[in-house]
């Protein structure tokens, strides 16, 4: 993108929302200025800036925006917004102030000046104040007397009153003590220029103040009329049968949604980060250069650079004009109105939103075939024939192979996708919605999409909304009521608007009137009321002084008692003094009643007692709490614990399996018995570790700890050290069970060991072999045996031939001709000769070991070595 | 076979070094044509597999010796697969049914039908029945005991069982009486050191009379104990002398090394270091009784007699509680914490009567 938009370019972009906004009078001149107005099929032709439709709202009451504009934008929005930071929003402000206290200025005059610069961020900006602006006004609309008022007229009658003679002029006056007053005289010109700033208001400020106390007054009356100030709500009248009130009361303009502002703006950010590509209409965001050369010429250099500082990281919209992000992921609980956010913002956006929810089967196969259609297609029969939007709602209920699926796709790049005809690039925008973002399928698809958390609306605003529509049910409610319900609901409106149809289907004596038993009696807010165990255990160690029963509720709401146990018991010791121990006995005591009854359910299957277990826990609580505050620990020793007692169990039932049947004896007194004697066994005392010196009672002491490490299966094996050197270790490693911790001092040095080892392998070579003979001597009676057969059966086949038919073969005797024994040049030599030179090398050759006797000097040890050593 | 232990395992029931008039009546039993299901129960160590043995070799000479390790596998009605190794011979096979843990049902009904269906090949001059030994019965869960009882009587004909326990207070009465039980009690610190004698005198080594009896006694009445400590000390140091070193099981160390942990200091800091030490004996694996036991007789060590009292019967309801739970850690601290505070509770009076 260059710095400076081409002429025409310049000129449509300057133009565009007066254009519109012109439009939009034409065709909305109804006053009404929350009807959503159905955008234009074409969206290429007329969109230039992300929210423009907006416009129409601020201009639907255009003086009284101007009025607003005089009043500082409230605090506590601001921060809602990474686009808005506060220094860049108190420029605005003065820039408002400046025009804004004129109170016939036309609303295009306002909006000029920041016309003619026209950047997309600037455009941000602005809409994000007119935004914040036509909220304002709603809300003062609805809520007159929440208007805070800055401008309230300040008698200081310091300033204006004197008991001495002042220097400014002056009219002395007596008052009822017979005190001199001085009040200041002030000229009509300045008085009238502070009535002037002040007169609009002040009016306004006293009609809030009167409101408050009556409004105050008919609370405390317990009149339920519906606030009279409240705007009646659009509803959408197109379905008669339609009287679901989520459906009905379903936000139908961007100004109506009830999540947090920032969430609405990234997401809808997101969606506009598409235009590129699926309007082929420019988006101008990311391009730093421009921005720079934006705030040289506003001189607004600093407040530039510290806005974009955060995105420069990132570009937002990569090579191919696809934003970087492919898929939008919105995460909340349920019923703060996330697929209404989507489908909403979606349709805003220009694009015909397409749901794949969980009733749609969501194999691989339907999944790719949904996606296709969705990205690649575009609806021909619809008369606005807009782009879709892929919606994939509860997406964390779908397989993993699926996820994986839209991942690949979503990081395919166009290059690739000429390449390869199966995967085609993304081309239009993809919105998950979840509930849980931390779903095991959900892992891949995080690293790739652009997070978005919906969180619940604030319960002012859900108050509001509800009294809303129950006044448009004509429901009685009393405010305090629906701030009841609405605490219960906790964010969740669709929870909250079930118990509102609930009221309104009810008829009879009751009638359609709120109380308090409906809020106390719906069956909602329960399901998300979950407690993590961190939060029940430091519930179990404080006192809570409020409200003492909560602690039975927590412990409810976070269920696994047994953990619960667990974390305490291995936090009590800590929780509080206890120098005659009285309380850990005590709590102990619960703590085994806890262990007894819940075993007992587990094993006879039997829940009647279970709801003792959080009492025990309760009463844990009675027994533990203090006011001091304690860091909770998470309960691990359990745990650990039975990883090491498994690690030893390996070790035990490994040398259990590999004991000699004739050791074998029961894993109890292996494991109490031999197993920690063992190693006192198996480390021979020598004097040196040269087998070849040592005694003979020695030596033998050494075989036997060989064979008794046959009999019970051990052996050692070299293992790398962490040092690189290879040392013998055990295996299986018995030291780790006969001993606590000290095993290392037991065992014996590496030359015993290796000693030992040898010994051990010849010892096994030994008991190999006489298993060998035995079996061999067996295997060779069966090799007789089947040779026997064999030959019986071929005797029986002989026998087969009739005895007449048999013949007796004549024998033939074979004659054996004599060996004739030629000398080199051929003669025959006389057989005597013969036998006589070949005796003595026969006895040699005969045999296949040769020894060759070689004298000279050795100087080694001379020991008698037999066949069996050397193998 | 290299060990004392096995190596002088007695193979002869007139061989046996103690309990012999016991040993006399058992091989009449066995030439009585009449062989009942046995049930043999008494203290580790106490020679029970020893007698078994001998008494096979008694019913079907010495080819019972004649031993072969198998890995079984079986099926749960859960469509489970599980192993289990038995050892057998000729006429008997051997299985330890917990180590199976809740699944020991389908090993008793599998393992002891497939015997005793199958006849014995050749009869004539054998006894018509296999001999199925189960090691822990005690430890069999209710189910398999109950399983047991039935198939017992069915096929008594073509099998015998052998049913090896420590302590028949857990074995179910049907199965109990169903059996000809015969307790082994465990050999007296006397009879141990006699037999230490006995052994080193074959082996050709000297063994001091006094390092025998301080063997025999630090053995707890384990023969099995015994003998493998006094191995232990022949090849620590040869020539045996009177007052050396006899090593000991390292977890009987820990356990006296925690309970004077226990008697050191009463406080809930010290309670949390004796709890670590009880994790790491039973990580090691000894069962929680034992450690109550150990730690009992420890501590009641330096009580007086009241408190003795008040202490044992702390331990034995702790202790029955723990059966009846799941989690050892809780009933054995619990435990600890009580004895602290009785303690503290004492010697803090003691300590005020003092002044």
């Amino acid at each position: 993108m260059s710095d400076f938009p081409d002429p025409d370019e310049e000129y449509e972009l300057m133009y565009a929302d007066e254009l519109e906004l012109l439009r939009d009078i034409n065709e909305s001149d109804d006053s009404n200025a929350v009807k959503r107005k159905q955008l234009p099929a074409k969206r290429s032709l007329d969109f230039s800036s992300p929210v423009i439709n907006k416009t129409q709202i601020t201009q639907g009451s255009n003086d009284i925006v101007s009025f607003n504009n005089s009043q500082p934008i409230s605090q506590s929005l601001q921060p809602l917004d990474d686009y808005l930071t506060p220094k860049n929003a108190s420029n605005k402000r003065t820039a408002d102030d400046l025009f804004g206290d004129i109170n016939d200025i036309d609303f295009e005059d306002i909006e000029l000046p920041s016309k003619r610069q026209k950047t997309e961020e600037e455009n941000d900006l602005e809409l994000i104040n007119r935004i914040l602006e036509s909220r304002k006004l709603k809300q003062s609309l609805l809520e007159p007397s929440r208007v805070k008022n800055d401008f309230q007229p300040t008698y200081l009658s310091k300033e204006n009153l004197s008991l001495n003679i002042p220097r400014w002029p002056f009219m002395p006056l007596t008052n009822s003590d017979g005190q001199r007053i001085y009040v200041k005289l002030e000229s009509e010109e300045s008085w009238d220029s502070s009535l002037g700033i002040t007169d609009q208001t002040s009016l306004h400020s006293t009609f809030a103040k009167a409101w408050e106390e009556a409004r105050r007054v008919l609370e405390e009356k317990q009149n339920q009329k519906p606030e009279e100030a409240e705007q009646p709500i659009q509803v959408l009248e197109t379905d008669a049968n339609n009287n679901l009130l989520l459906e009905k009361y379903r936000p139908q303009s961007y100004l109506d949604l009830l999540s947090e502002e920032p969430v609405n703006r990234a997401l809808l950010h997101w969606l506009h980060l598409w235009d590129k590509i699926v309007f082929n209409k420019e988006v101008k965001t990311s391009e730093p250069q421009q921005r720079n050369s934006f705030s040289k010429r506003t001189g607004q250099f600093q407040l530039t650079n510290k806005w974009k500082g955060k995105k420069e990281v990132e570009p937002e919209i990569d090579e191919d004009g696809r934003p970087h992000h492919k898929v939008a992921l919105l995460c909340g609980p349920p019923g703060v109105g996330k697929t209404t956010l989507a489908h909403l913002l979606a349709k805003i956006s220009g694009y015909r939103p397409v749901e794949l929810n969980a009733s749609d089967e969501r194999s691989v196969e339907a999944f790719r075939s949904a996606l296709q259609a969705a990205t690649l297609m575009r609806s021909v029969l619809d008369k606005d024939r807009r782009p879709n939007c892929l919606i994939l709602d509860e997406i964390d209920g779908a397989p993993l192979p699926t996820v994986e699926l839209l991942v690949k796709w979503c990081t395919a790049t166009v290059a690739e996708g000429k390449k390869k005809a199966k995967t085609h690039p993304l081309r239009r925008p993809v919105i998950a919605i979840c509930n849980d973002l931390y779903a095991t399928s959900l892992r891949p698809l995080r690293s790739v999409a652009l997070v978005i958390q919906v969180g619940g609306a604030t319960s002012e605003r859900v108050v509001r909304r509800l009294s809303r529509i129950a006044a448009g049910e004509r429901v009685a409610a009393a405010p305090r009521t629906l701030a009841a319900l609405a605490a219960r609901a906790a964010g969740d409106l669709r929870a909250a608007l079930h118990v509102l149809a609930l009221v309104r289907a009810r008829v009879g004596a009751a009638g359609r009137q709120l109380k308090m038993e409906d809020v106390e009696n719906a069956a909602i807010g329960t399901k998300d009321c979950h407690k993590t165990l961190m939060q029940a255990l430091q519930a179990v160690f404080t006192v809570n002084d409020q409200n003492p029963d909560e602690i039975m509720k927590t412990i409810q709401a976070a269920g696994e008692y047994d953990r619960l146990v667990d974390g305490i018991f291995e936090n009590y010791l800590s929780s509080r003094v206890d120098g005659r121990l009285l309380v850990a006995c005590e709590t102990m005591s619960w703590l085994r009643l806890h262990d007894t009854v819940s075993s007992w359910t587990m094993r006879t299957q039997n829940y009647s007692l279970y709801s003792l277990l959080p009492l025990c826990v309760a009463r844990c609580h009675a027994v533990l709490a203090t006011r001091t505050p304690l860091r909770v620990k998470f309960p691990m020793q359990a745990q650990e614990m039975y990883r090491k007692r498994q690690e030893l169990e390996c070790i035990l039932q490994s040398v259990y399996a590999g004991c000699a049947p004739s050791v074998a004896l029961s894993r109890n007194s292996l494991q109490l018995d031999v197993l920690p004697l063992l190693p006192y066994l198996l480390s021979p005392k020598l004097r040196s570790a040269n087998v070849q010196l040592c005694s003979e009672s020695e030596r033998r002491s050494l075989t036997n700890c060989a064979a008794a490490m046959c009999d019970y299966g051990l052996q050692l094996v070299p293992r790398r050290q962490p040092a690189g050197l290879f040392a013998l270790e055990l295996e299986p490693d018995v030291y780790k069970i006969a001993f606590f911790g000290n095993e290392e001092r037991a065992r014996p040095p590496p030359a015993l060991r290796q000693a030992i080892a040898r010994e051990q392998q010849l010892e096994m070579i030994r008991r190999n072999e006489e298993m060998m003979t035995k079996g061999s001597g067996k295997e060779n009676t069966k090799e007789g045996k089947l040779k026997s057969d064999k030959e019986k059966s071929k005797e029986f086949m002989e026998a087969r031939v009739p005895n007449h038919l048999q013949r007796l073969q004549p024998k033939i005797l074979e004659k054996k001709s004599q060996q004739v024994h030629k000398d080199f040049f051929g003669r025959i030599v006389p057989i005597s000769q013969v036998q006589r030179s070949d005796a003595v090398p026969d006895v040699i050759s005969s045999s296949s070991v040769f020894y060759q006797y070689r004298e000279g000097f050795n100087n080694a040890v001379r020991r008698s070595v037999r066949t069996r050593d050397m193998l | 076979m290299s060990l004392w232990v096995d190596k002088h395992r007695p193979r002869d029931l007139m061989k046996l070094d103690f309990h012999k008039d016991q040993a006399i009546r058992l091989k009449n039993l066995v030439q009585q044509s009449d062989f009942p299901h046995l049930l043999v129960y008494g203290p580790s160590g106490a020679g029970k597999k020893t007698r078994i043995m001998c008494l096979l070799r008694e019913l079907y000479g010495s080819g019972v010796e004649r031993l072969r390790q198998e890995t079984m596998t079986f099926t749960t009605p859960s469509n489970k697969k599980i192993e289990i190794m038995t050892v057998s011979s000729n006429y008997h096979i051997e299985v330890n049914p917990t180590d199976v843990g809740i699944h020991d049902r389908v090993v008793i009904m599998d393992l002891v039908k497939n015997v005793a269906q199958t006849h014995q090949i050749d009869s004539s001059g054998q006894r018509e029945f296999k001999v199925v030994i189960l090691n822990e019965v005690d430890d069999l869960t209710k189910d398999a005991q109950h399983a047991l009882r039935r198939t017992m009587e069915k096929y008594v004909a073509t099998c015998r069982l052998i049913l090896i326990a420590n302590s028949i207070s857990r074995v179910i009465p049907a199965i109990r009486s169903r059996c000809l039980t015969i307790r082994i009690p465990a050999p007296t610190e006397t009879e141990i050191a006699s037999v230490l004698h006995l052994v080193c005198k074959k082996e050709s080594i000297n063994i001091p009379s006094d390092l025998a009896m301080r063997i025999a006694r630090s053995a707890d009445r384990n023969l099995r104990r015994a003998l493998l400590m006094c191995e232990a000390c022949k090849v620590q140091q040869y020539p045996l002398t009177a007052d050396q070193k006899v090593p000991e099981p390292d977890w009987q160390i820990f356990i006296r090394d925690t309970a004077s942990t226990i008697l050191s200091e009463q406080s809930p800091k010290k309670l949390g270091e004796v709890r670590q030490k009880l994790y790491e004996l039973i990580i090691h694996g000894v069962p929680p009784d034992m450690i109550f036991a150990g730690l009992l007789k420890e501590l009641v060590k330096n009580c007086d007699m009241a408190m003795k009292c008040q202490v044992a019967s702390h331990a034995a309801r702790f202790e029955h509680r723990m059966r009846l739970g799941n989690k050892p850690i809780f009933h054995l601290e619990a435990f600890v914490a009580k004895f602290m505070a009785v303690y503290k509770k004492f010697m803090e009076e003691s300590l005020g009567d003092a002044f």
